[in-house]
């Protein structure tokens, strides 16, 4: 009791000035970014709407005229057990003028015998087989190989999708004719398995797909997810398909802009994915998808910050605003963490609570906001209000030190080569050849 | 006249010696007709001309008069070629006409154990062809029977002393004769090859090939998967190649490929249909029957052991003592009760009519004399369907209270209640007719033998002995 009337004290003493002083991490980056502009781009985006609607329907029409045949990739190791109830649930969907592709990258279980009996009854068209593993990256090119279709669409095993999200993700490119590849919305399947699962709902929910609709429209939207992307063919083929990850998803992203594409996200194609349960797993893939911000933007792909024949605004615009609020945010909390303690130490045990009721309020307000925007859930709100305080945890000391330790390992050891998700043989090419 | 020994003549084919007359036969005989050799004890054939010699051979072997089958043959300048029948089925070998009296010596050896003979009918098709080679294997001495490896048998194997009896083309029916005596207690088998045969036609001449799983054409290219580990590329290795050197290039990166685990390797190969243009990796293997054509998948082909079958103690008495089969296989046929409960529907009636001695009951064997010509010409499916058609014809014309069981797939008994022995016989004959009529329109004009016989019961003897009776009476 004492505590808060000092805190409320504390609160009503210091000026406007003097609270931006003291909350200027708050204000000036993760406010602006992360609330004001997403918050303005997607109102606008609302407001814009009716405009689209005639766009959108006009694209869902010639779509629909032109009914193209379209290659699904799903490549995996031991997805065996997924791939089935994918190639029925597919069988569901509104379009069917569609290739399956299922590319088996060396797997050591039942696969191959689940996907040749799939295969003899008509559910998958294509099956290829590595015997040996070859990555990620190689068995989606296997596929792309074989595939015919105009679309390629990339999906995994263990996801499933909505009735309507194949056609949904295409219709984009009948609307606009530089879109070149199109991001599905992934959100979070097993959310109620475990907190840590949870957490990463409302985080889908919240920057990946409220996030995405808003770069999408800022022309900024870096990585189509693997779970759900579709790319026009000519575009994976010059920029000669997949390179090896991890992080490939963005990478694949990155080279289809630099053709001169558009990248956009449909909110409307819907795909829900399991995410890690438990926080060591995530804690795994995290440290790879963040090592691969440093591997892709600042190293492979560093030829957009610097004026050549292939620059654009855009991807300018995009890396700085990744590289700004990623990397450079991120060592830059240390620096108010450090200023606080330096020049406020007595006031810490106010500004720690402060800080925290700042971000929570603001984490609901924007929850609740951006609902109200969201076409379709797979979960009413309400069930993550309970969690929301949580988020400030998970958000600002969770993942950022997560982020911290991968940014450290890969700037200084270039760690994401000797990710086992890749095959040591890749690997090691790509380390001496510094892809 | 060929002058040889002193004893031993040639006169117009025959050589008599030791009460014995031999007859020679050679290419100025006809393959055709045997008949004439019959009265002869034993028979010598000229074998220079190996193909007549297997015909005459066969011919003999596969006569179903024991006077023909059971002939001693020994054969004359035979030289050892790959023919199971001409290596197998003689009684030996004469190098020159000095060797008659060894020969003679042999035939004696036959003749006696040919006397030991039972020579009761066993009444079906199965069993009559196994009683024949029993006869045969008992008198030569020959206690098991071997499988030998015969191109010109539909499924690559033959038993001669069973095959002899059978095309080549009918092969396939020899291992359900020998399943059958199997079943009978007979034979014992040992596992020496296994067979897989066309589930169509069951023939064994199969050529195997991988096929397109998408259109079956055997027409393809194979190609190595390359995968360049620096740019994740991958592709059939003409993707790699060029009309220029024998150098692989990446065609995502254009790097030139330098040395395979280092920065390529080969994951897999694939496909490529010239017929449907399809590509695969998982080629199907099927298999061409050559006899009747069809495609079939390999796992539907029909597997059966090629066994060595050893006689059993009762298959070694069957030769002298004669056997009684189980039939089981015709005891499910709709309308019919097997032998077992038929004996004791047969007691109960016997009791029933002592009660009664104004009733009058009769008991009737009905035969299918050839029923095995219509078992050759359709197989076991046949034969199966006539005796199902010919139940059929009989139950709408009997009473329900009478009953009907197979002795064997060729003998059946009906036991008629209240039926007088003159009314049994004229329904008896109307029912043959109407059988006949049938199958003559049902299966292609076979014109099946039915022949049958009428007792009237006796309440006086005991059951068993009253079917014994009949069926003897009938067979004598
Ligand atoms: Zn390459
Ligand atoms: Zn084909
Ligand atoms: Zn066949």
């Amino acid at each position: 009791m004492e505590f808060l009337d000092e805190f409320f004290n504390y609160l009503s003493s210091v000026s406007p000035s003097k609270l931006v002083r003291v909350f200027w991490f708050f204000f000036f980056f993760e406010f602006v970014r992360f609330f004001l502009v997403d918050f303005t781009t997607v109102l606008l985006w609302k407001m814009t709407a009716v405009f689209r609607k005639k766009r959108v329907k006009e694209g869902r029409n010639l779509f629909w005229a032109e009914k193209p045949f379209v290659s699904i990739i799903v490549p995996g190791k031991n997805e065996g057990k997924h791939i089935y109830k994918l190639a029925v649930s597919l069988k569901e969907q509104t379009y069917q003028n569609f290739e399956l592709i299922v590319v088996d990258d060396g797997s050591d279980d039942d696969t191959r015998a689940i996907c040749n009996s799939l295969k003899r009854n008509g559910l998958i068209d294509i099956f290829l087989s590595n015997d040996v593993r070859g990555g990620k990256a190689s068995a989606a090119n296997l596929g792309l190989r074989y595939a015919t279709g105009k679309f390629i669409i990339h999906m995994d095993a263990d996801c499933s999708y909505d009735r309507d999200a194949v056609e949904n993700i295409l219709v984009p490119f009948y609307y606009d004719d530089k879109v070149g590849a199109v991001g599905g919305d992934v959100q979070v399947r097993n959310y109620k398995q475990s907190l840590c699962a949870t957490l990463q709902a409302i985080e889908y929910t919240d920057t990946i797909s409220v996030g995405r609709i808003s770069q999408s429209q800022l022309g900024i939207y870096r990585i189509i997810s693997g779970a759900f992307g579709a790319f026009r063919k000519e575009a994976l083929q010059s920029v000669g398909g997949w390179d090896i990850g991890p992080g490939l998803d963005g990478d694949i992203t990155v080279k289809i802009r630099k053709l001169g594409y558009q990248i956009h996200f449909e909110p409307t194609a819907i795909c829900q994915t399991n995410v890690p349960v438990t926080f060591n797993a995530l804690i795994r893939q995290r440290l790879r998808w963040d090592k691969s911000l440093i591997r892709f933007r600042l190293r492979k792909h560093s030829d957009v910050f610097f004026p050549n024949e292939s620059f654009r605004i855009s991807n300018f615009v995009s890396f700085v605003e990744n590289i700004t609020y990623s990397l450079v945010l991120n060592f830059k909390w240390y620096f108010y963490v450090i200023d606080m303690v330096l020049n406020f130490t007595s006031r810490l045990v106010f500004i720690i609570p402060m800080n925290f009721l700042l971000y929570t309020v603001n984490n609901y307000f924007k929850f609740i906001v951006f609902s109200l925007f969201r076409e379709r859930k797979n979960v009413g709100a309400e069930y993550f209000m309970l969690y929301m305080p949580l988020m400030a945890l998970y958000f600002g000391y969770f993942l950022r030190l997560v982020r911290t330790y991968a940014y450290l390992q890969e700037l200084f050891f270039r760690r994401s080569y000797e990710d086992s998700w890749n095959p040591e043989k890749s690997s090691r090419q790509a380390k001496a050849l510094r892809l | 006249m060929n002058r040889i020994t002193e004893n031993i003549q040639v006169v117009d084919h025959k050589i008599n010696y030791s009460n014995l007359v031999f007859y020679v036969i050679d290419t100025t005989n006809s393959i055709l007709n045997i008949d004439h050799t019959m009265g002869y004890d034993a028979l010598i054939l000229d074998a220079s001309d190996p193909e007549y010699a297997h015909l005459v051979l066969r011919k003999i072997r596969g006569h179903y008069n024991p006077e023909f089958y059971l002939k001693p043959v020994f054969l004359l300048n035979f030289k050892e070629i790959k023919d199971p029948v001409l290596n197998k089925m003689h009684d030996g070998i004469m190098t020159s006409y000095d060797q008659i009296p060894q020969m003679a010596e042999t035939a004696k050896r036959i003749f006696i154990k040919t006397t030991q003979l039972d020579n009761q009918l066993v009444p079906s098709f199965e069993g009559q062809t196994v009683k024949k080679v029993l006869n045969y294997m008992y008198t030569r001495d020959i206690r098991t029977l071997k499988p030998v490896v015969d191109l010109n048998s539909a499924i690559g194997y033959t038993y001669p002393e069973l095959s002899v009896n059978f095309t080549s083309t009918e092969e396939p029916q020899v291992l359900e004769i020998l399943e059958w005596a199997d079943r009978e207690g007979l034979i014992w088998p040992d596992f020496f090859e296994r067979v897989y045969l066309c589930n169509n036609c069951s023939s064994g001449s199969l050529s195997y090939r991988e096929v397109c799983p998408h259109c079956n054409s055997a027409n393809s290219k194979s190609e190595d998967l390359v995968h360049h580990f620096p740019c994740a590329y991958i592709g059939p290795i003409s993707d790699f190649q060029n009309n220029i050197d024998s150098s692989l290039n990446c065609p995502k990166c254009n790097k030139t490929l330098r040395h395979i685990g280092i920065d390529y390797d080969k994951p897999s190969v694939i496909h490529h249909c010239n017929n449907c243009d399809q590509n695969y990796q998982d080629a199907f293997i099927k298999s061409k029957c050559l006899s009747c054509e069809d495609d079939i998948d390999v796992k539907y082909l029909v597997p059966k052991n090629v066994n060595i079958y050893k006689l059993t103690r009762k298959g070694r008495s069957a030769a002298t003592s004669g056997f009684l089969s189980s039939s089981q296989e015709v005891d499910d046929i709709f309308g019919t009760i097997n032998m077992p409960t038929f004996r004791i529907m047969l007691h109960y009636e016997l009791e029933r009519l002592k009660e009664l001695p104004a009733q009058k009951t009769s008991l009737a064997l009905l035969h299918l004399e050839n029923i095995f010509e219509l078992y050759n010409k359709s197989g076991k499916k046949g034969e199966r369907r006539l005796l199902e058609e010919l139940v059929a014809v009989i139950r709408e014309n009997i009473k329900s209270s009478d009953v009907i069981a197979f002795e064997s797939s060729s003998t059946l008994y009906l036991m008629l209640t209240n039926t007088a022995k003159e009314n049994a016989e004229q329904k008896l004959k109307n029912l043959s007719s109407l059988t006949e009529n049938l199958v003559k329109k049902n299966f292609n004009n076979f014109k099946v033998n039915l022949l049958y016989k009428v007792s009237m019961l006796d309440t006086g003897k005991k059951a068993e002995v009253q079917l014994q009776e009949l069926s003897k009476e009938f067979f004598a």
